[in-house]
């Protein structure tokens, strides 16, 4: 279906006469190279987890704009050690922005739209979550939405159906929803208040606001309460057992959860900037979730010789998945530093931090923008304590480089 | 006697004020070359140089309005869907990976290699406020830059200009006008550090019979082997509605048509 819309888009893209319409194409060449942890006892190799050493996504990126007309749409060819090329089209977003009138206007279609306040973390992004941690990303995939907005000077607000017309989702980004967001610009300061309701999550509601002090300093700040919260553990760590024939790794419902996000960021006339950022996630484990897991784990990789290796390995396996939360402790803390050369260089080194177990990921990157070409790439390291989440996952490394070339 | 030391007691109270109206008034007169109406849309090449060599290319669509608003679209291919948003001191980045407002400092908007207060900010009257410093020869254009006519022998007005109100891209501005016209010749710019950042030169063309600065030159003292050139392709008088500078607004393409 994806790859259809794609096709569809790109061909009407392509249809259109070029000087009717802002048109724009750019190729991404991404390679990574990611080294594993074989010290974690998340670590499982293949051919239970394929964790493929080396990947490079090729992209084709064509946007355009006509009026409220807006299509992104991505031809990808992705490419990874010891396996078969794919090849993907993907519509990112497809979408109409049209006027209802004065300082009123819809949205119909596929849209990123996204309402969150912070670096790291963003809690009040409810409807496009995006994962804000990651390296080499690729562009993102809007929501299929209905959305309503009205505008003056300083006020707006956004109510939108997201995903109409589905049923229940399995997971938050396929969640259908009704989303209000409001912004006021209220004496210097940006306000933002938003609510959800969804099935999944029930009532979500929060405030946001950054405040610019100065010609340097910016504070913001973020808080989002969830009526239910979800989290994938292993069934196991709860209900006991050992070893599980089918995968133990759920979702479990929890009440009354909070997101929270406080930061402050100092930018000189020099071009350096430090950005310092704290916030909590109550969808990520906690500590003691996490020691349970690690308990679950221990006892299992200690039945070696005792039960069959592919069933211990395939429950590591299945444990691992907890890697894949954007945020694997609740309380995480960011501090970044960065300069701008004025002349497109622009190198910053970030530390992220669990001071609940001592967990730690370095960050060193830089990017370079040419006239239409630019450059980025970098390191990310995970470590810190040996008992800490991150120095036990299964990743240690990741090297990445992402060239782009903006054709027209 | 009295009378006499009582109009000159007035005379000395009212003389700020008056220098003051003045240089407004002067001010006035030198913005009136850069835009040819309270609310206009700007198209605007810049060429940045490096070693002489044109290095990059770039192009933006910028709304101003009175106020101090101002709405940058980047319109070259690889900042396309990029927008900036100048509300008096307060500013917002969009980019459009994230589709969301980013609210950035006076310092951060200052990055990137053509500061965006140096597209956005057309005007000194809004801005800046100061005294006349002097009478002086009409400063000449460095030997050799391609894009400046040679100026003729002038007598220039010296005006000491700072910063009137937060968020303004430079604290201090010692700007150059022909005397006998008001057109700006040239204008030294200062960062809060009290450091030269820039020297900004304004070359004229008559356009539909008025003379107005068409191309402005930015020699950088920070890197001195850069040199930015910003052609003003057009300028056009049309008022955006305030609803396209609604922060929150900026992920909409309302402005097509515009």
């Amino acid at each position: 279906m994806t790859v259809r819309l794609a096709l569809i888009a790109t061909g009407l893209v392509l249809a259109l006469p070029a000087q009717a319409m802002d048109l724009n194409a750019s190729i991404i060449v991404a390679p990574q190279v990611a080294t594993g942890n074989r010290a974690s006892p998340y670590f499982v190799g293949p051919p239970i987890v394929s964790l493929p050493d080396r990947t490079s996504r090729q992209d084709l990126e064509l946007r355009a704009r006509e009026g409220g007309f807006n299509a992104q749409g991505t031809l990808r060819w992705q490419v990874a050690q010891d396996a078969k090329p794919e090849y993907h089209g993907i519509a990112n977003q497809f979408y109409y922005d049209g006027e209802l009138g004065e300082g009123m206007g819809f949205t119909a279609g596929k849209k990123v739209m996204s309402w969150g306040v912070g670096f790291g973390f963003r809690p009040l992004d409810l409807i496009q979550r995006e994962n804000r941690r990651g390296v080499n990303l690729p562009a993102l995939v809007g929501q299929p939405l209905l959305a309503v907005e009205k505008f003056n000077a300083d006020e707006a607000w956004t109510l939108a159906w997201v995903r109409p017309g589905e049923g229940g989702g399995s997971d938050d980004n396929r969640d259908p929803a009704l989303a209000f967001h409001w912004y006021r610009l209220a004496g210097g300061d940006d306000l933002h208040a938003v609510a959800r309701l969804s099935q999944r999550h029930g009532i979500e509601a929060g405030f946001g606001a950054t405040r610019v002090v100065g010609d340097e300093w910016s504070f913001h700040g973020a808080a989002l309460y969830e009526r239910h919260y979800r989290k994938t553990i292993n069934s196991m760590t709860e209900t006991g057992g050992l070893l599980a024939t089918t995968d133990p790794m759920a979702e479990a419902t929890r009440q009354d959860g909070l997101k929270l996000v406080a930061g402050a960021q100092w930018t000189g006339e020099s071009g350096w900037s430090v950005l310092a950022e704290a916030w909590y996630d109550a969808d990520a484990y906690s500590r003691a979730e996490w020691q349970r897991l690690d308990a679950l784990t221990a006892s299992q990789r200690a039945l070696a010789g005792l039960a069959p290796a592919a069933a211990i390995a395939g429950n590591v396996g299945w444990s691992s998945q907890a890697y894949l939360n954007t945020n694997l402790l609740r309380e995480n803390l960011l501090l970044r530093v960065g300069h701008d050369d004025r002349d497109g260089f622009k190198p910053y080194a970030e530390l992220l931090a669990t001071p609940r177990d001592g967990g730690l990921v370095l960050t060193v990157g830089t990017a370079y923008e040419g006239n239409r070409q630019r450059l980025s790439g970098g390191l990310r390291q995970s470590g810190g304590a040996n008992d800490s989440a991150y120095a036990r996952a299964p990743i240690k490394r990741v090297i990445w480089l992402e060239w782009r070339l903006a054709l027209f | 006697m009295s009378k006499q030391l009582h109009a000159f007691a007035i005379a000395l109270v009212a003389l700020p004020a008056f220098a003051a109206d003045e240089v407004v008034a002067l001010l006035k007169q030198a913005d009136a070359f850069r835009l040819p109406a309270a609310a206009v849309r700007v198209e605007t090449h810049v060429e940045l140089f490096r070693n002489d060599v044109l290095d990059k290319e770039r192009l933006y669509t910028v709304y101003v309005k009175p106020g101090r608003r101002s709405l940058v679209l980047m319109k070259s291919p690889s900042e396309i869907g990029q927008k900036v948003l100048m509300l008096a001191d307060q500013f917002w980045l969009l980019m459009p990976e994230s589709q969301r407002p980013l609210r950035i400092t006076a310092s951060q908007k200052l990055l990137g290699e053509a500061s965006t207060g140096d597209i956005a900010n057309m005007t000194w009257s809004e801005d800046y406020d100061g005294s006349i410093a002097g009478e002086t020869d009409c400063p000449q254009v460095p030997a050799g830059l391609p894009d400046m006519p040679v100026a003729k022998a002038h007598r220039c007005l010296h005006l000491d200009l700072a910063a009137a109100r937060n968020g303004v891209t430079y604290s201090r501005v010692e700007l150059y006008l022909d005397k006998a016209s008001k057109l700006p010749i040239k204008a030294d710019l200062y960062v809060g550090s009290g450091k030269r950042a820039k020297e900004a030169w304004y070359a004229p063309r008559v356009v539909d019979g008025h003379q107005r600065i068409m191309t402005m030159l930015l020699l950088d003292d920070i890197q001195p082997n850069r040199r930015t050139v910003v052609r003003y392709r057009s300028l056009v008088a049309k008022e955006a509605p305030d609803e396209f500078f609604n922060p929150a607004a900026l992920v909409r393409n309302s402005l097509a048509g515009w």
